[in-house]
């Protein structure tokens, strides 16, 4: 059914979908609208869950380790601060294998107090072991959140559903909501290969010395590198059921481009307008969604980024004393390519500041008349502050 | 196991998980602290001079269990709706609710499951011992002698109630107004007495010569005939026309009259008597004002009925006292004497005296005494401690071989008057008297101690007749060894009254009943300190499953196996019906 909803809400609705069994959160900025709408649906029986509200997002995920360690489906969602507090719990999820899946509402981390849009908070999670999925508009958060549980379930790894703040999450945007019935076809009830069980106690997450350690660390790699394949194969399910499918990523007119601009997020609904504009005037020009950001779809991005003469990445987040952190993962990707394209980086829109097509054409136009980048990171629109002391 | 849906092969997993269960790892040897349950002593329970088990009343009237939270109030007081209506209600100002937010409205829910069993003619299921030959008498039906005889008769003692008057009820019938107490709930509590088989034998005057025969027909006899003579001023003009007792005036209305009052009216004294006398005197017509000689915080009126009346539009002069009444015409002139405040008595009570040449007249209708009364005969004062007498808390008892055991109680002994000391008179007389017949006069101080409510004075009969509670801790719970983060606020019922024109048109009951659902809303405000409310949160918080839930039994028990004596279960108890001890480490070794 088609309906105009928030953002936050299709997150909402894919958990409700999802039959999550535990829910839990902590309910104060900068949490969004997901949680609550959950909470509506728990109170009025629409979703039969248990719905736990703690005292922080360190106990929210805390709660959910203790749930899914049982086998049942489980969802919280955050935000900037609420995910940083939450980070030794988030290597405790992914190291202890329990498919988690949690919506980060991308938000910028303080302090100056900002809740707008910023991908810091969740890129600076990346090395937690999560899954995590970066989506475009609304209609992608919601499949998203399903295809994450159906993720999480076959590779034993937590997933990250991650959304602008206010681009998306506040914003109404019509959304096809699957029913009930398509989704348990997708995805049927989770049965786990291990589970704790009170009538058969069992000790998880002991000591594990140096002998055994290192075999474990691997097999969340193994884990990883086994999401990829599923990936594509969730995908397969996804659309043989609802029809749509978005890839790890998504290459648009990048076989012919000699500039491909590299985005995520809301930032490449922008970027398509543009790209399809400046196509127009005969520039050759491409773009590179980046949806799947752990594990990093690296033969995916040399397949696509190969061939241009330069790549120019937009980052909505920093990571300070380096550069944007998307455009370190495609400088990696790209390095060990014999004549690789120049990766240039640009920073924008970081704490919500509007991203606006003048911006994006002016990232394509710097990068297709420099030779070669001359500095790790171009700040776009900058303003000189004059009181600085 | 393995359940991967399609063809796709199982991911890698290694993860650390042990093999095998961990049940061989018994954690309780860990253990240095061991949890355990203990039901502790409620504040409320402690201060009733009846010993309720407030907590578990509440307890059973929030989960709707009416008639047996009635019966639990029976098993330590016959008088449910009397107590309910004008007892003074010590055990709501140590309320740990109080604390919080406010205390537990414990008078007004003792009154609705009173009401609640006489409107559904609920029968008491009490606990009985076998019938004995002993044959006691009780002089005076008031609360005191009712209470005395309701609990010998639960002893299984025969009991004979003697009354003077042709009603049974005493002060209950002629002292307390009709608008605090009607008479058809004293007569149903009466009933129930009777019921248990107690003889109530009315119009009987005792006396010297009647108690002195008493020892061919009885084995003992409780003396609870009360302070019927009233005291008075000494005063020039005392006996003048218009001027009346207070106690016989409440008594002429309680039979039915109703004088007609008008204008200003004179109350003479500060104690509950001169309230009621007032109260009733706006009632009848008149504008009461109340002399009393010391200040508005000396009163002996319980502050509530004096609070009630101020409300009704009584007025009260503190500080002085009369000192000479006469006529003029169809009126009294009282001549008052100004006091002034000279020191403290033992009691916090200003010591007062004549503040001289200070005086002045007032010129009323009618002017009624109400400073107190005593015996109205000589044998009825207590014996003063010697050989065969026992001082005990609400009573003396007198023991000479060769006579009939005697016991002194209600107001012939009590410090505080009240309804609810009666009865704790009654209880301990019945106690008393059955030890001295089942294990002789050295039982009794040591047995009362050991039924005592916390540390006393009050007694449980439930104790004595060894039921569950005898089980409990005497220890009280304080309000800091309760875990308040598991109650939530919660406003205290507001008590339906009539409107203050309404009451001062009749008698009629000011109070008003409330509803079961109010009822069970304000029971669950109690914290039931130190009470099992089967709230599972030991259950809940124990991190080692140790706590072993037996829901048919509807007990539970630590397996300490694998208790590893962490406490959380204790501090998560929100009534502190747990405790937390030292192991005995060398019982072990």
């Amino acid at each position: 059914m088609r309906k105009v909803i928030e953002g936050s809400h299709a997150v909402s609705e894919g958990a409700r979908l999802a039959r999550a069994q535990v829910i839990s959160a902590y309910p104060i900025t900068p949490q969004t609208h997901i949680v609550e709408r959950l909470s509506e649906f728990c109170a009025d029986g629409t979703l039969d869950a248990r719905f736990l509200r703690v005292e922080s997002e360190h106990s929210a995920l805390a709660a959910l380790i203790g749930a899914a360690s049982t086998g049942v489906r489980t969802f919280t969602a955050t935000s900037s601060q609420g995910l940083a507090l939450m980070h030794e719990l988030l290597h405790w999820a992914s190291g202890a294998r329990l498919p988690i899946v949690m919506a980060n509402v991308n938000r910028a981390l303080a302090p100056g107090w900002n809740i707008w849009a910023d991908q810091t908070d969740s890129l600076a999670q990346r090395d937690t072991g999560w899954i995590q999925l970066y989506c475009e508009d609304s209609q992608e958060v919601l499949d998203s959140t399903l295809q994450a549980y159906r993720l999480a379930e076959w590779v034993y790894l937590p997933v990250m559903v991650i959304l602008d703040a206010f681009f998306l999450s506040h914003t109404y945007e019509p959304v096809d909501i699957p029913d009930q019935e398509t989704v348990d076809r997708f995805l049927p009830p989770f049965r786990p290969r291990f589970h704790l069980d009170p009538e058969s106690p069992c000790t998880f997450g002991q000591m594990s010395p140096p002998g055994v350690y290192m075999e474990m660390r691997r097999s969340i790699q193994a884990a990883m590198e086994d999401a990829l394949a599923a990936f594509a194969d969730v995908e397969e399910e996804f659309s043989r059921v609802h029809g749509r499918r978005y890839g790890p990523v998504e290459a648009i007119q990048c076989d012919d481009a000699e500039v491909i601009l590299v985005t995520s997020g809301t930032v490449t609904s922008t970027s398509r307008q543009v790209i399809a504009e400046l196509r127009a005037r005969g520039e050759k020009v491409g773009l590179l969604k980046i949806k799947l950001f752990r594990p990093f779809p690296m033969e995916s991005i040399r397949a696509a980024l190969g061939r241009a003469q330069k790549v120019a990445v937009i980052d909505r987040n920093f990571s300070f004393g380096a550069s944007g952190i998307f455009a370190q993962e495609i400088r990696a990707a790209l390095c060990n390519l014999p004549g690789h394209p120049a990766v240039f980086g640009y920073i924008a829109g970081l704490g919500g500041r509007d991203v606006t097509t003048a911006v994006i054409e002016e990232v394509y136009v710097r990068t297709r008349d420099a030779e070669r980048p001359q500095e790790e990171s171009i700040w776009m629109g900058l303003q000189e502050v004059k009181h600085a002391t | 196991m393995s359940s991967e849906p399609r063809e796709r092969p199982p991911t890698s997993l290694l993860i650390p998980c042990s093999y095998l269960s961990t049940e061989s790892n018994k954690t309780g040897s860990w253990r240095f602290l061991r949890p355990r349950y203990e039901e502790k002593t409620a504040p409320c329970s402690a201060a009733c001079p009846a010993g309720e088990d407030i907590a578990r009343i509440e307890m059973l009237t929030a989960e709707g269990l009416f008639h047996e939270a009635w019966e639990t109030v029976l098993r330590e007081n016959p008088f449910a709706g009397i107590c309910g209506r004008v007892c003074y209600h010590p055990c709501e100002s140590v309320c740990n609710r109080g604390e919080f937010d406010e205390p537990v409205a414990v008078h007004i829910l003792e009154r609705f499951l009173a009401d609640a069993a006489a409107r559904f003619e609920l029968k008491p299921d009490l606990d009985r011992l076998a019938a004995r030959s002993e044959k006691i008498a009780v002089v005076g039906s008031g609360p005191s002698g009712l209470a005395a005889a309701y609990f010998l008769a639960r002893l299984g003692y025969q009991a004979h109630v003697f009354e003077t008057m042709p009603e049974p009820g005493g002060v209950l019938r002629w002292g307390i107004p009709l608008y605090r107490l009607p008479f058809s709930v004293l007569n149903q509590e009466i009933a129930l007495i009777r019921e248990l088989g107690v003889r109530i034998h009315c119009d009987r005057e005792v006396s010297p010569q009647s108690l002195a025969a008493a020892g061919s027909s009885y084995d003992a006899v409780f003396l609870g005939c009360g302070h019927s003579r009233s005291l008075r001023l000494k005063i020039p003009g005392e006996n003048l026309d218009g001027v009346e007792d207070g106690l016989r005036f409440l008594g002429r209305i309680r039979r039915g009259e109703t004088p007609v009052l008008q204008g200003t009216v004179a109350v003479v004294g500060g104690g509950n008597t001169a309230m009621d006398v007032a109260r009733s005197a706006a009632r009848l017509g008149a504008r009461p004002v109340v002399i009393y000689r010391r200040r508005r915080q000396d009163m002996p009126a319980f502050a509530e009925e004096v609070e009630m009346a101020l409300a009704e539009g009584v007025e009260l002069r503190e500080l002085e006292t009369p000192v000479a009444i006469r006529r003029r015409g169809g009126r009294l002139v009282v001549t008052l004497q100004e006091m002034r405040v000279a020191g403290e008595d033992s009691r916090g009570r200003a010591r007062v005296e004549p503040d001289s040449g200070k005086t002045r007249e007032m010129e009323v209708q009618r002017l009624f005494l109400a400073v107190g009364a005593t015996t109205a005969e000589e044998w009825q004062d207590p014996p003063p401690e010697g050989r065969g007498v026992l001082s005990l808390s609400n009573g003396v008892l007198v023991h000479r071989p060769g006579h009939p055991v005697l016991v002194f109680g209600g107001d012939l002994v009590a410090e505080t008057k009240s309804v609810v000391h009666a009865v704790a008179s009654g209880k301990e007389a019945a106690i008393a008297l059955d030890l001295i017949f089942r294990e002789g006069l050295e039982a009794v101080r040591p047995r009362l101690h050991a039924c005592l409510v916390g540390e006393g004075p009050s007694l449980s009969m439930e104790v004595y007749l060894g039921g569950p509670r005898s089980r409990r801790n005497h220890r009280i719970v304080r309000y800091e060894d309760l875990n308040t983060d598991h109650f939530r606020f919660a406003p205290r019922i507001m008590e339906p009254r009539l409107l203050k024109e309404e009451r001062l048109r009749s008698f009629a009951e000011m109070v008003l009943k409330i509803g079961a659902n109010l009822a069970t809303r304000e029971a669950e405000r109690c914290f039931s300190c130190g009470l099992c409310n089967d709230c599972d949160n030991c259950q809940l918080f124990c991190p080692d499953l140790a706590v072993i839930r037996d829901r048919k039994a509807g007990s539970r028990s630590i397996n300490y196996d694998y208790c590893k004596g962490c406490g959380l279960c204790v501090v998560e108890c929100p009534r502190n019906a747990m405790v937390l001890e030292e192991e005995a480490l060398c019982a072990r070794s």
